[in-house]
């Protein structure tokens, strides 16, 4: 029979994975490596990145087994009988382990090099669609995780069917007539016209970027042993019962399901009972199995032993730690006052930890200094948001009646892809089954904007002037919802002639932006007319100095174009926030008598240095602040200066190295929390599942525990180390909340809800805000939860709050102090050591400084830098899905995935810089230095390049310098107090 | 079949226990009598012809696991590790320290065996691998030619295969040593349209040369090994006078030209 005639024999299965589906976020391969327990450098599939080199574009191909007709791999084994099998009736091409002698010959023949090695046990190792789960009627492993819907498993006349009647081709990839099954459908055409940048569908002259592959890193990893179940028998690893529960590492909240055998986790798996994302689940939620089987995690409290930095600790006792730093926590309190005291809390602690034991902690003790991530990632549009809406985030949800039903989907600085994967693979597959069209705007083609149909590459921190333009165009133009404008909008007029006043035209955008006239025109047209138009924002708005103002104007062009309080309309700025905010009695809290020196903990090292506005002296840090902090040299002088200093951490990290005592905390499912807050305003619990590793703790233990020692145990009770009775007695308290108790939680196999839900039988509302209702816990009528209940763009009330800190409500365009081209920018008149002002946008009492806009000129810090030779614009963010922050970079296959810290640039500049791919480059700017990686991609702006967030220097698989060392501390929006991350000017050469 | 790996530590040690087991053996033979230090003495004579034995468990191995009888490949595969390494040691001894004489090379030989075999195990496991996914450009738009000419040649195969053995598919039939022995022209025929279209493919070149060919480099030094045992058995059976060069002949032989 021939092989064409064989491909077409009934009942021959087959992997479907679709090319445009794809976002290379490799949660496939997370679950094949636990499915069938590969350890380092053992593959059955894997998720290949391309960059384009001659033009932009990035491309992901999903490589496993091709199960051929005629495998070569078969046909190579010497062994006879063969240690490979194809079944005649599914096709199945397998590797029968006990025949393999491990010769090799198989993975030297595949041409497709898609038979995997197992260098440990010495054997090859391949996709066998898995058998195991076929044979319990499951879909394969990757397929039953893609958050993207791109792998699709079964009968490979069937799954053709589905690609003909989507109207979608297969790929002819039969180079070497050896009858492939699976099937990769070709991405779509790209919607390309003059003057836009567009998205090829194939990058030309593509190559793999080389640090991904490198043979140095990934034998570090290889090297390293895999932690259980990694490398077990099947039979050692197989569950014998499931918990549900959630992942809580980042804002996608994935729900998940933790497979137990006895007492061992063996398995994370997605929940496929949950109706909204139905088993999908990023790479990260199933990678937490090595986090909670790990070697480095912290296990036992200790005591610094050497200098500041020099990470030399003796290993003591919980009371022991717990009562000295009490001690001297009091001896801070008597010589300097309880606001002396900072709290930074950290994410990675917990939202139940964030919002509940921490804020109780911090009232009872008396210090205002207590803040999280927000004022480096989202104060700006947390700010935005309570002044336009009255509350933070968006009233949508990702359901396909809602963001599912838009018509146009534009991303502004939100690489959604690769940092909520899952929520993205949703959107994409709505908009390719409506035929919505997607618009990415973004310095850098990411994974987002590799699916998008069109891709502006913005100059950064312009998006202001693009959403000013877009929104003069359809004032101009009278493109705007007039109806929705006069009902549902307060300063509308004072807005529109101020708009349209300052000549904010799509011309005068276009060097500004470096986007087209003529695209902004069409941009502004298409949003104006789309029935639904979804808005998304995230950190490449909000991490600027104008990240406040930029958000309002976006959340303006939304409401303007009738795009808020509808389904398949929004302004989405991730996070809706989780409305905990539970008080000690008033009784119990000691008058707070000086000012939060600062919302941004950026702004507290002077306090620490030099004692200026008053000192902070004592600093109990619950994340990794000397990798996340900008400016990271005055971070270290700063903590070194400290009386105190405490960590509680699950790994040993740079913050721990400098700090006097390391607490070892627990996490997720050795705690029992809540997930992150949620762009879809869903509560996911997450039981208490195992025990903490070693002597390691909960971080609510730990307040509890700290709180005894000063009386604190009336509020901070004992019962409250319990976390679904702190959960219930203290943290659902508001009107939003009431609802969500851990009864109706525990009701669902899906273990969440979506707030707010004032009763435990309350409804979840999938919108809220549409015309005709009224937002939940405010008074009848209000349609939205502001004093006005509409949307406000200006009133005076709030012209006077801008005016205190020297701005107007009227969004006056700037930019920031160091760019490539002369735009204004924003002057702090005080700086941190100054008292300043008090913000009228924080609470409590918060020191900000007024600024004020100066135009660019020759003589501003920008044009400085530049004779200085500082060309390049850098940028940070977020690397790709199998990372988050530092935590990630203790799972030794998120390393196996993404190694070392890279640095994205041009293939031009490269050139210029005679830099190659994969080589050392040294990028410095006039904060600091650090190396990186070289990853030639010709997906950046040619003046830019991009380095990501998350090494640190003493991460134990591939230590670098931390990329906080080149940013700014002092670049921050005084409205939020955010800090400008995303654009600062740099240069860039080879590293000697 | 639970599946019994040799391990790098077991293969390691192994390896090092042979190792000193023959330095230990060059060191201490000076002290030891006469008998122990000539190659041909009746002590050593043994020793010798157990090491050739020994020596011969991994020709044995690769024609069990190619003749289709064998239950456990991975075993003999292990055997074959085991008893080269004993082999070795014994064929040390036998050599007595005489290493510039021309059975030497089979010393050499041995050693050389010795080192692929453990590089390919503890090193170019790795690389194998990391070749997983390293050929992506397969996934690029195919070669017309190549495919004509690869079509040629599966038709070829096609014709062949119906004489070689009519039951099989040429998709997953692989010439056995079965089928060398029963029809060893037609076998030879398939083999070398077989090797035709791999090479078509270019899946060995593109592995590199460490990782394409220290393979058939081992497997060449051993049959090279093979042949010289048995020069060597034939010599000193044959031409023992020859060998002897004018000293006692004490070991077993038939004929003392």
């Amino acid at each position: 029979m021939s092989a064409a005639a064989e491909s077409r024999k009934p009942g021959r299965l087959a992997l479907m994975i679709d090319l445009e589906r794809c976002t290379g976020c490799k949660s496939c391969e997370a679950a094949c490596k636990q499915e069938h327990r590969l350890g380092p450098g053992e593959y059955r599939n894997k998720v290949v990145w391309a960059s384009g080199l001659e033009e932009a574009g990035l491309a992901f191909l999903t490589l496993t087994c091709q199960h051929c007709e005629r495998p070569a791999c078969l046909r190579a084994c010497p062994v006879n009988p063969k240690a490979i099998e194809k079944d005649p009736v599914t096709g199945v091409v397998s590797v029968v382990e006990s025949r393999c002698t491990g010769c090799g010959e198989c993975v030297m023949a595949c041409p497709y090099s898609a038979m995997g090695y197992d260098p440990r046990e010495h054997h090859a190792v391949k996709c066998d669609l898995c058998t195991d789960r076929r044979a319990q009627g499951q879909t394969t492993a990757c397929a039953s995780v893609c958050p993207t819907s791109a792998i699709r498993f079964g009968a490979r006349d069937e799954l053709l069917g589905e690609a003909a009647r989507e109207g979608r081709a297969p790929l002819d990839l039969d180079h070497f007539l050896l009858g492939p099954a699976t099937i990769y459908l070709e991405r779509l055409p790209a919607q390309g016209e003059p003057g836009a940048a567009t998205v090829p569908s194939r990058a030309a002259g593509s190559s793999r970027p080389a640090f991904m592959d490198a043979a140095a890193s990934q034998a570090v990893v290889v090297e390293s042993k895999p932690a259980f179940p990694y490398g077990l028998p099947r039979a050692d690893a197989t569950a014998d019962r499931v918990v549900p529960g959630g992942c809580n590492i980042c804002f996608n909240c994935c729900t998940a399901n933790f497979h137990f055998k006895g007492d061992d986790l063996v398995r994370i798996t997605g929940n496929e009972d949950d109706p909204l994302l139905q088993g999908r689940v990023c790479p990260k939620s199933q990678l937490t199995l090595q986090l909670y089987h790990n070697e480095h995690r912290l296990r036992h409290p200790l005591k610094r032993a050497g200098a500041r930095g020099e990470n030399r600790f003796e290993r003591i006792s919980w009371d022991q730690a717990l009562d000295e730093i009490a001690e001297k926590l009091k001896r801070v309190r008597e010589a300097y006052g309880p606001e002396a005291l900072a709290m930074f809390i950290g994410t990675r602690t917990g939202t139940l930890d964030n919002l509940g034991y921490t804020r109780l902690f911090a009232q009872l003790w008396g210090t205002p200094n207590k803040e999280g991530t927000d004022p480096f990632c989202a104060s700006s549009k947390s700010v935005a948001y309570e002044l336009t809406q009255g509350r933070i985030g968006s009233g949508n949800s990702y359901t396909p009646g809602d963001i599912g039903s838009a018509r146009l989907f534009v991303y502004f600085g939100d690489n959604q892809a690769e940092t909520r994967p899952v929520y993205f693979g949703m959107v994409n597959d709505w908009r390719l089954r409506s035929g919505a069209k997607m618009v990415v705007v973004d310095p850098r083609l990411s994974a987002t904007a590799a699916k998008a149909d069109r891709w502006l590459a913005i100059r950064p921190g312009t998006d202001m002037a693009l959403g000013l333009a877009l929104c003069q165009h359809i004032l101009a133009r009278n493109l705007h919802d007039r109806k929705f404008c006069g009902d549902w909008t307060l300063g509308f007029q004072e807005w529109r002639d101020f708009i349209l006043a300052r000549g904010y035209t799509p011309e005068w955008a276009e060097p500004v932006t470096g986007i087209a006239a003529a695209e902004i025109r069409r941009l502004a047209e298409e949003i104006a007319a789309a029935d639904g138009c979804v808005i998304f924002g995230s950190r490449g708005i909000n991490q600027h100095t104008n990240g406040t103002q930029t958000n309002r104007v976006l959340m303006f062009l939304a409401a303007i174009t009738g795009n808020w309080g509808r389904r398949g309309g929004a302004y989405f700025n991730m996070t809706a926030g989780t409305p905990i905010a539970p008080n000690a009695p008033e009784h119990r809290r000691p008058k707070i008598n000086r000012q939060k020196v600062r919302r941004s903990p950026a702004g507290w090292t002077d306090a620490m240095l030099h004692g200026k506005p008053y000192p902070l002296r004592a600093l109990i840090a619950c994340n990794n602040p000397l990798a996340q902090w900008p400016g990271q040299a005055a971070v270290r002088a700063a903590f070194e200066s400290l009386d105190l200093m405490v960590h509680i951490e699950l790994f040993a990290n740079e913050t721990s190295a400098y700090a006097d005592y390391v607490l070892p905390a627990a996490t997720g499912i050795e705690k029992g929390e809540i997930g992150r807050s949620n762009d879809d305003r869903r509560i996911v619990w997450i039981d208490k599942m195992i025990a903490p590793p070693g002597e390691a703790k909960a971080d609510g233990w730990i307040w509890i525990e700290l709180g005894k020692r000063f009386g604190f145990d009336d509020v901070l009770q004992e019962r409250y180390k319990d976390t679904q009775v702190f959960w219930d007695e203290v943290c659902i308290g508001s009107e939003l909340l009431r609802g969500c108790t851990q009864k109706r939680l525990h009701s669902v196999p899906w273990r969440w809800v979506r707030h707010p839900v004032a009763s435990e039988d309350a409804p979840e509302i999938e919108t809220l805000y549409l015309e005709g209702t009224t937002a939940p816990g405010v008074p009848a009528g209000h349609r939205f939860p502001t004093p006005s209940g509409k949307l406000e763009f200006w009133t005076t009330e709030l012209e006077g709050k801008f005016r205190t800190i020297g701005l107007s409500a009227l969004p006056e365009f700037y930019s920031e102090r160091e760019q490539l081209v002369d735009l204004p920018y924003l002057e702090l008149e005080h700086s941190d050591a100054d008292a300043g002002v008090i913000s009228p946008f924080c609470r409590p009492d918060t020191g900000t400084s007024r600024a004020r806009i100066v135009a660019g000129s020759g003589d501003a810090p920008g044009a400085r830098l530049r004779a200085q030779g500082y060309d390049t614009e850098l940028l940070t963010g977020r690397p790709s899905a199998a990372h988050f922050h530092s935590w990630t970079h203790y799972f030794w296959q998120s390393q196996e995935m993404w190694p070392d810290l890279f640095c994205q640039i041009h293939p031009d500049k490269a050139a210029r810089l005679g830099i190659a791919d994969g080589e050392r480059v040294r990028v410095e700017t006039a904060h600091g230095a650090i190396e990186a990686v070289a990853w030639l991609h010709a997906g950046i702006r040619p003046s830019a390049v991009f380095v990501p967030i998350g090494w640190g220097e003493r991460q134990p698989f591939h230590p670098w310098r931390s990329v906080n060392f080149l940013t700014d501390k002092t670049q921050r929006d005084p409205v939020s107090d955010q800090t400008n991350l995303k654009v600062l000017l740099c240069r860039v050469a080879r590293a000697d | 079949m639970q599946r019994q790996d040799f391990s790098d530590t077991k293969l390691l040690r192994l390896m090092a226990a042979a190792a000193l087991a023959i330095a230990a053996w060059f060191v201490a033979r000076q002290w030891l009598p006469e008998p122990w230090r000539m190659p041909g003495s009746p002590a050593l004579y043994l020793a010798g012809v157990a090491g050739a034995a020994l020596l011969l468990v991994p020709a044995a191995f690769a024609l069990a696991k190619r003749g289709g009888s064998s239950r456990d490949p991975v075993g003999w595969f292990n055997a074959h590790i085991v008893c080269s390494s004993l082999g070795a040691v014994l064929i040390a001894v036998h050599s007595a320290g005489y290493l510039r004489r021309a059975p030497a090379l089979l010393l050499l030989a041995i050693l050389a065996l010795a080192a692929l075999g453990v590089w390919a195990r503890v090193r170019g496991s790795r690389r194998m691998a990391a070749t997983f996914a390293s050929k992506a450009p397969a996934f690029a738009v195919p070669d017309p030619a190549t495919r004509e000419r690869l079509k040629a040649v599966i038709s070829a195969k096609r014709r062949l295969l119906a004489d070689l053995d009519p039951q099989a598919q040429e998709g997953t039939f692989s010439v056995t040593l079965a089928h060398w022995l029963r029809a060893p022209r037609l076998a030879a025929a398939y083999h070398r349209l077989a090797r035709e279209e791999a090479a078509m493919l270019g899946t060995r070149r593109a592995a590199g040369l460490q990782q394409g060919w220290w393979r058939p480099v081992h497997m060449a030094l051993a049959w090279i090994f093979v042949a010289g045992v048995a020069v060597h058995v034939v010599t000193v059976t044959f031409f023992a006078g020859y060998v002897a060069d004018g000293g006692p002949i004490n070991w077993w032989h038939l004929a003392a030209w």
